[in-house]
């Protein structure tokens, strides 16, 4: 049985499936996959979720406006945010810190270094 | 007269008496000095006894204490030996330790690989048009090899030249007709080879100059090639799982390609059972 969840909003279907199959090796974690901004509200306000990894640039709803949603929602507003940024987008990553997300990951994407900050997060050895 | 003279010889002269007195008064004297004297040597050697007893049993005290500090020597020798070893236990277990680590962050690597790889194949193969195909061969290079500039070419009717179909980081426009046997894509397309230096830093290429071709093979022919122009200014060399990935990316981008050309012109349908059944014969 999971013991934590983890929710990823990424628009790319390739992106999402790489990060299902890094995730799937962290023990006791349930992903859930989202298109965009607004799907991953949607679902976080479906259930409570212990990690949120989003990607900067989606459309309808971007990484940076979902985490200002996220940190402004009661529920959510202490969980855990990894966002994903490619090494040229410096502005949008310090944003997003700023808006309140815990961590980030750059492009192109590293199986192991997912991993490790999932756990890192949620405190996982 | 004789009678009275012998009884007088007799007789000690009255001298020899007092002598004889004071004789044996010294003698009784001497005697008890010496009595004395010896009585006294006889407290002093019993005192030298008790002394001797006494040194003796400080002694065998003193004895048994160096027994005792023998003994803990022995064992602290014994408690360093025992030390000696646990700490080369432990070297050994760390060593092992660091091998399993060692081995356990290959085979993570290797997964991960081996899943970017699985993931780049299933995508390839899910678009059912050309233009998608083509979209996630761009998200392909941009995010697995971290591709900065890049071109996907296929040779024309005539096979005589290349042609850039998509474009990444240079506008297809910019890219001109090449032909078959120019330069190095030229080179890659001739030979069905894929082209890249392992020495260069991959970062810095050009249209001109390359930093990898892969030459795409469909049904035992090569029809194009992929030429990455430079990758992202982070990604300075090419690695293992990018050598991989070319040799999958040139088994499987034109399959791809052309069947998802072939899908979209067949009107996306699915052929009926028919069409299966008919390949039997």
């Amino acid at each position: 049985m999971a013991e934590y969840s983890c929710l990823i909003v990424e628009d790319s279907p390739m992106m999402r499936q790489l990060l299902v199959f890094a995730l799937a090796r962290v023990k006791n974690l349930r992903v859930t996959e989202a298109d965009d901004g607004v799907d991953g509200l949607r679902k976080l306000a479906q259930t409570k979720y212990d990690v949120i990894i989003t990607d900067i640039n989606m459309p309808i709803m971007d990484g940076l406006k979902l985490v200002k949603r996220v940190r402004s929602d009661p529920v959510h507003k202490d969980t855990p945010i990894i966002i994903i940024t490619t090494e040229g987008s410096q502005e949008d990553r310090q944003r997003a810190l700023q808006l309140g997300a815990n961590a980030y990951i750059t492009k192109p994407i590293q199986a192991p270094q997912v991993i490790a900050k999932v756990k890192e997060l949620l405190r996982i050895d | 007269m004789t009678e009275k003279k012998g009884r007088q010889s007799d007789r000690p002269p009255e001298d020899l008496k007092k002598e004889r007195d004071a004789f044996i008064q010294q003698f009784f004297r001497k005697g008890a000095q010496l009595t004395e004297e010896l009585l006294r040597e006889n407290e002093r050697l019993r005192d030298k006894i008790t002394e001797l007893d006494a040194e003796n049993g400080k002694l065998r005290a003193h004895l048994a204490s160096d027994s005792a500090i023998r003994d803990l020597l022995r064992k602290i020798e014994e408690l360093e030996q025992e030390k000696r070893d646990l700490v080369t236990q432990s070297v050994r277990m760390v060593a092992a330790s660091d091998r399993f680590n060692s081995r356990y962050s290959e085979a993570e690597g290797e997964l991960a690989n081996l899943a970017n790889l699985y993931v780049a194949l299933s995508q390839l193969h899910s678009a059912r048009s050309v233009r998608q195909v083509l979209r996630n061969l761009k998200e392909l290079l941009a995010q697995f090899l971290g591709a900065g500039a890049f071109a996907v070419y296929l040779v024309d009717g005539e096979g005589s030249e290349l042609m850039a179909i998509a474009s990444e980081g240079v506008p297809v426009a910019e890219i001109d007709r090449l032909p078959v046997t120019k330069g190095v894509i030229g080179e890659a397309f001739s030979k069905g080879e894929i082209f890249f230096d392992e020495t260069r830093d991959v970062s810095k290429g050009s249209i001109e100059d390359p930093v990898a071709v892969i030459p795409l093979d469909f049904d035992g022919r090569t029809v194009g090639v992929i030429a990455i122009f430079g990758t992202l200014p982070q990604k300075t060399e090419f690695v293992n799982v990018d050598t991989e990935l070319f040799k999958l990316l040139g088994a499987q981008a034109a399959p791809a390609l052309i069947n998802a050309r072939l899908f979209t012109d067949a009107g996306r349908k699915v052929p009926g059972v028919q069409a299966f059944l008919d390949l039997e014969e």
